[in-house]
C-alpha cells in the first residue's frame, strides 16, 4: 500500500524528529500508567486496610474509656482507679526477673486505655438489649515484650550490730563537791533513821579512814549515794549496741541491653468466632483458633512479616508456649491487634480472669444499628458504642495520607504529564506540518484530495502515536515494577476504640497499625488508557496541523518557501 | 486548427498584501488548443506563474472564467478540482518540488495512488515511466540523491504519469545549467509530442521559448501580443 509506504518512509527519513514526538508521547505515556498505577495500588491497600467493621459481621463494638466516670454504673463494668493504677507505672520490676547478669525474656500486659470488667455479665447485659443479634466480649491488651540481661539494680546494705564501749576516768571530786556530799549524804540520814532504820553503831566521826559505805550501810541504799554525786558523777560507763538494720533500695534502673517492643494482643472468645475480635473468614492461612481455646495463636499478616512468624511458629508468652495456627488479615478498626489467643488464656497471662474490655456486637439487621447503640449506650451509662464506620473514619497514617494525596495530586499529576507530552507531540507536528506545507501543496497539485493529504499526516501522527505508546507502555510497566519491587511501606493506624485521655504509657497507645507495602499493579486497562492516550494525542496533533495546511488552495501552499 | 482546449476570459488575479492590492493578471483573455505547445514568457512578476496556476486549477481566479474543456472551473468543487488535476494536469516546477522522504519510484507512484490502482500495477507503471525519463538505475534514491538534472526528470516522469492532457511547467530550466536544461526539455516535448499531450511553459529562457511554436509574452499582469516566432538558429 502506498500510502502505508509514505508513512513509513516519512517516519524512518525524518529519524530525529519521529524520536522526538516518540520520546515525548512515551515519557508523558509512562508518566499516566506509573501514576495510574500507583493510585490503583494506594486504592486497593487502603481498601484491604481499611475495610470497615460492617463488613465482617461485627457491627458495634462497646468499650469503657478510663476517663469516663463510673457513678454507680452497671455491674459489670468495674471502676477506674485499679486500671489507672495499672498503666500509671510500666515500670518492670527488674529485681524480680531474675539474678543480675541473667537473660530474660518477659511480656507485660497493659489494660490500655479500655477498662475491664467482668465479660460474662457485660455479654449477659447486651446480649439482653432487644436488636442485638450476637455479642461476644474480648480483651485486647497492650503487650510490652521485654527481653534482656537483668543487671544488678538492688543495692543491699546491712548496718548496725556494732558494741561501743565508753570508758571514762573521772576527775576527783574536789572540797567544794565533797562538802556538798557530805551535805547530802547527812540529809539522807536523817530522812533515813526518821524512818526507823535502827542500827546504832559508830559515829561518823570517828576515827579516820572511815568510809561511806562500810560495811552494815548507812540505811539508805545506792539510791541515795547516787543522788548525792555531782551531775557529772552521774554519768555511768555503758556499752550500747545498735540495732541491726537492712537497707534495700531499688535504683533507678540503670542502662542495659533491654529491648522493650509493643505490640497488641487480643483474646478471643472462641465460642462466638463469628462475633469475635477476629473472625475465621479474615484467616488468610492457616487455620482459625480451636473452639476449645487451646495453646494456639493466629498472627496478623503484618506482625507476622515484622517478627518472621509463620504458621507453626512457636510464640512464647512468659512461659505458656502458644503455636501460631493461621495469619489473619483483620481490618483495621478499634480491636485489631497483632497477636490472637483465646479469651481465656489472656485472662490468665494477664492476670485478669474473667475480664474483657471491649464487647462485640451484632444487631439483627444493618438498618438497626443506629438504634441498638442508641440502646446500648442507655442501657449502660459510661460504656463507649462505636460502629464500624466511626471506628473507620478515625483511621490515618502514612497510607491514608498517600492514598487521599494520590486522589488529588495523582489526577493533577497525569494530567499535567499527559498534556505536556501532547502538548510536546503538538508543536513538533505543528512544526513538521509546517515545515512540509510546499510537500503537501506539491500532492494536492499531483490530484490529491484534501482529505487523503490529512489522512496521510495523521496516519504519521497515529504511527508516531503508536509507537510512542508502546514505548511509554514499557517505560510504565518498567517503573511501576520497580515501584512494587521498591515501594515504600506504608502503614495505617487506627487508636483505640476508647479514645480520649493517653496516660502514662510512654508513648505508645493501643493503635492497631497494619502495614502495607505500596505496589503499582499494572492493569490491562491502564495500558489500553496509555495507548489511547498516546493515539488520540497524536491523531488530534497531526489532524489540526494537517487540517491547516491542506486548507490552503495548492498555489498558495506551492508559494510558501519560493 | 486543433479542438479548443482552454478558454480564458477576462481572467484577473489579485492579491491582498497588508493594504495593497497587487493585480497580478489583469483581464486576461486566451485560447488554447489540444495538443499546442505554448510558451508564456515575461520577467519575474509579470503573472507568468499565476497564470499557469489557474490554468492548472491549482488558483481560483478573482475574476473572470477558466474554461477547460467546455468546464468552468469556477463551478467545480475544491475535491472536483483535486480530481481534475489528478485526471487531466501534470506538473513540472522550477524547484523540482519532489517529496524528500520517497525514491524516485515512490515519487511517480504518489502521482498514481489516488488513482487506485494495484500495488504491481502502480510499480510496473511507475518504473516504465521512470525508464522513459532514463533513470531506471536511480528509481531507489532518495531526491539528495540525485542531481538537478535528475529530479527534474523524475519530476517530469511524475507529470507524465497520470496520461495529462496537459502538461504544465513552471521555469522547469531555472534551476539548471543551460545543457542540462536542454536536455530536459528535449524530454519533455517529445514526450509530450508522443501523447499528443498539451504543453504550457512559463519561461524566461528564450532559448527554451524559442522551441515553442506559440508564444506569450506577458508584462504587469497583461499579455502582450504575440512575439513572432524567430527563426530557427541556423
Amino acid at each position: 500500500m502506498f500510502y502505508l509506504r509514505y508513512v513509513r518512509s516519512e517516519l524512518v527519513r525524518r529519524r530525529g524528529r519521529t524520536i522526538l514526538t516518540v520520546l515525548g508521547l512515551a515519557l508523558g505515556v509512562s508518566l499516566v500508567i506509573a501514576i495510574t498505577a500507583l493510585t490503583h495500588g494506594l486504592d486497593k491497600a487502603q481498601r484491604s486496610a481499611l475495610n470497615p467493621l460492617s463488613s465482617i459481621g461485627t457491627d458495634l463494638t462497646v468499650t469503657r474509656g478510663a476517663q469516663a466516670n463510673v457513678g454507680g454504673g452497671p455491674g459489670g463494668f468495674g471502676g477506674d482507679g485499679q486500671v489507672l493504677a495499672a498503666n500509671r507505672s510500666v515500670l518492670t520490676d527488674l529485681s524480680k526477673l531474675g539474678k543480675p547478669g541473667q537473660h530474660f525474656v518477659h511480656d507485660f500486659f497493659l489494660p490500655g486505655t479500655q477498662l475491664t470488667f467482668s465479660a460474662k455479665q457485660a455479654q449477659r447485659q447486651v446480649a439482653a438489649i432487644s436488636g442485638v443479634a450476637a455479642a461476644s466480649t474480648g480483651l485486647t491488651l497492650l503487650a510490652e515484650h521485654q527481653q534482656g540481661v537483668v543487671p544488678r539494680i538492688v543495692a543491699q546494705i546491712k548496718t548496725g550490730g556494732q558494741r561501743f564501749n565508753v570508758q571514762r576516768n573521772f576527775k576527783p571530786p574536789t572540797a567544794a563537791e565533797l562538802a556538798q556530799i557530805r551535805k547530802c549524804f547527812t540529809k539522807a540520814r536523817a530522812a533515813g533513821s526518821g524512818s526507823g532504820s535502827g542500827g546504832g553503831g559508830r559515829g561518823l566521826g570517828g576515827g579516820g579512814g572511815g568510809g561511806f559505805g562500810g560495811p552494815g550501810g548507812f540505811g539508805f541504799g545506792g539510791g541515795a549515794f547516787r543522788k548525792c554525786l555531782p551531775a557529772r558523777f552521774q554519768r555511768f560507763r555503758a556499752t550500747f549496741r545498735t540495732p541491726t538494720q537492712t537497707l534495700r533500695q531499688v535504683l533507678n534502673p540503670p542502662q542495659t541491653n533491654i529491648t522493650t517492643q509493643p505490640y497488641t494482643i487480643g483474646g478471643v472468645d472462641t465460642s462466638n468466632p463469628d462475633v469475635a475480635l477476629v473472625t475465621p473468614s479474615q484467616v488468610t492461612k492457616g487455620v482459625y483458633l480451636g473452639r476449645a481455646g487451646g495453646l494456639q495463636a493466629l498472627v496478623s499478616t503484618s506482625y507476622a512479616k515484622s517478627q518472621s512468624l509463620k504458621v507453626g511458629s512457636k510464640l512464647d508468652l512468659n512461659g505458656t508456649r502458644f503455636r501460631v495456627v493461621g495469619l489473619v488479615q483483620p481490618p483495621l478498626g478499634g480491636q485489631s491487634a497483632d497477636v490472637y489467643v483465646p479469651l481465656a488464656r489472656l485472662q490468665k497471662l494477664a492476670g485478669l480472669s474473667g475480664q474483657a474490655n471491649v464487647v462485640l456486637v451484632r444487631a439483627a439487621s444493618g438498618s438497626s444499628v443506629g438504634s441498638v447503640q442508641k440502646a446500648i449506650q442507655r442501657a449502660l451509662p459510661g460504656a463507649q458504642v462505636a460502629s464500624g464506620k466511626q471506628v473507620a473514619d478515625r483511621i490515618s497514617g502514612s497510607l491514608v495520607n498517600a492514598s487521599n494525596l494520590s486522589h488529588s495530586l495523582g489526577l493533577a499529576l497525569s494530567i499535567l504529564a499527559a498534556a505536556a507530552a501532547f502538548l510536546l507531540a503538538a508543536l513538533l507536528t505543528l512544526s513538521s506540518v509546517g515545515k512540509r506545507v510546499r510537500e503537501l501543496g506539491t500532492l494536492k497539485a499531483l490530484g490529491w484530495t484534501q482529505w487523503l493529504v490529512i489522512r496521510q499526516v495523521v496516519g504519521e501522527s497515529l504511527a508516531q502515536g503508536l509507537l510512542g505508546g508502546l514505548v511509554g507502555i514499557v517505560l510504565g510497566v518498567i517503573v511501576a515494577a520497580l515501584v512494587t519491587a521498591f515501594g515504600p511501606t506504608l502503614s495505617a493506624s487506627s487508636p483505640a476504640a476508647g479514645t480520649g485521655a493517653l496516660f502514662g504509657l510512654g508513648g505508645s497507645s493501643l493503635r492497631a497499625t497494619r502495614a502495607v507495602t505500596l505496589s503499582a499493579p499494572i492493569t490491562v486497562w491502564i495500558v489500553l488508557l496509555g495507548l489511547l492516550l498516546a493515539l488520540v494525542g497524536g491523531m488530534l496533533a497531526g489532524a489540526t496541523g494537517a487540517l491547516r495546511a491542506a486548507r490552503l488552495r495548492p498555489a498558495d501552499a506551492l508559494r510558501q518557501f519560493e | 486548427m486543433s479542438e479548443l482546449l482552454y478558454e480564458v476570459r477576462n481572467v484577473s488575479r489579485f492579491f491582498r498584501r497588508g493594504e495593497q492590492t497587487i493585480r497580478a493578471l489583469d483581464a486576461i483573455t486566451l485560447e488554447i488548443g489540444a495538443g499546442q505547445f505554448v510558451a508564456l514568457e515575461g520577467p519575474s512578476g509579470s503573472g507568468k506563474t499565476t497564470l499557469l496556476q489557474l490554468l492548472g486549477a491549482l488558483d481560483r481566479p478573482s475574476e473572470g472564467h477558466v474554461v477547460f474543456d467546455g468546464r468552468d472551473l469556477a463551478d467545480l468543487p475544491d475535491d472536483a478540482l483535486a480530481t481534475l488535476r489528478l485526471d487531466a494536469f501534470g506538473f513540472v516546477f522550477q524547484q523540482f518540488n519532489l517529496i524528500p522522504t520517497l525514491t524516485s519510484l515512490e515519487n511517480v507512484e504518489a502521482a498514481l495512488a489516488p488513482k487506485g490502482l494495484e500495488e504491481r500495477q502502480l510499480r510496473q507503471r511507475a518504473e516504465l515511466l521512470l525508464g522513459e525519463v532514463g533513470l531506471a538505475d536511480r528509481a531507489e534514491h532518495v531526491p539528495a540523491q540525485l542531481s538537478g538534472g535528475e529530479q527534474q526528470r523524475v519530476a517530469i516522469a511524475r507529470a507524465l504519469a497520470v496520461e495529462p492532457r496537459v502538461v504544465l511547467a513552471d521555469e522547469p530550466t531555472g534551476n539548471l545549467d543551460t545543457s542540462t536544461g536542454r536536455d530536459v526539455i528535449e524530454l519533455l516535448t517529445s514526450l509530450a509530442a508522443r501523447r499528443g499531450t498539451t504543453i504550457v511553459v512559463a519561461t524566461h529562457d528564450v532559448e527554451l521559448a524559442a522551441r515553442a511554436p506559440r508564444r506569450l509574452a506577458m508584462r504587469d499582469g497583461r499579455l502582450v501580443g504575440e512575439p513572432q516566432p524567430v527563426p530557427e538558429p541556423a
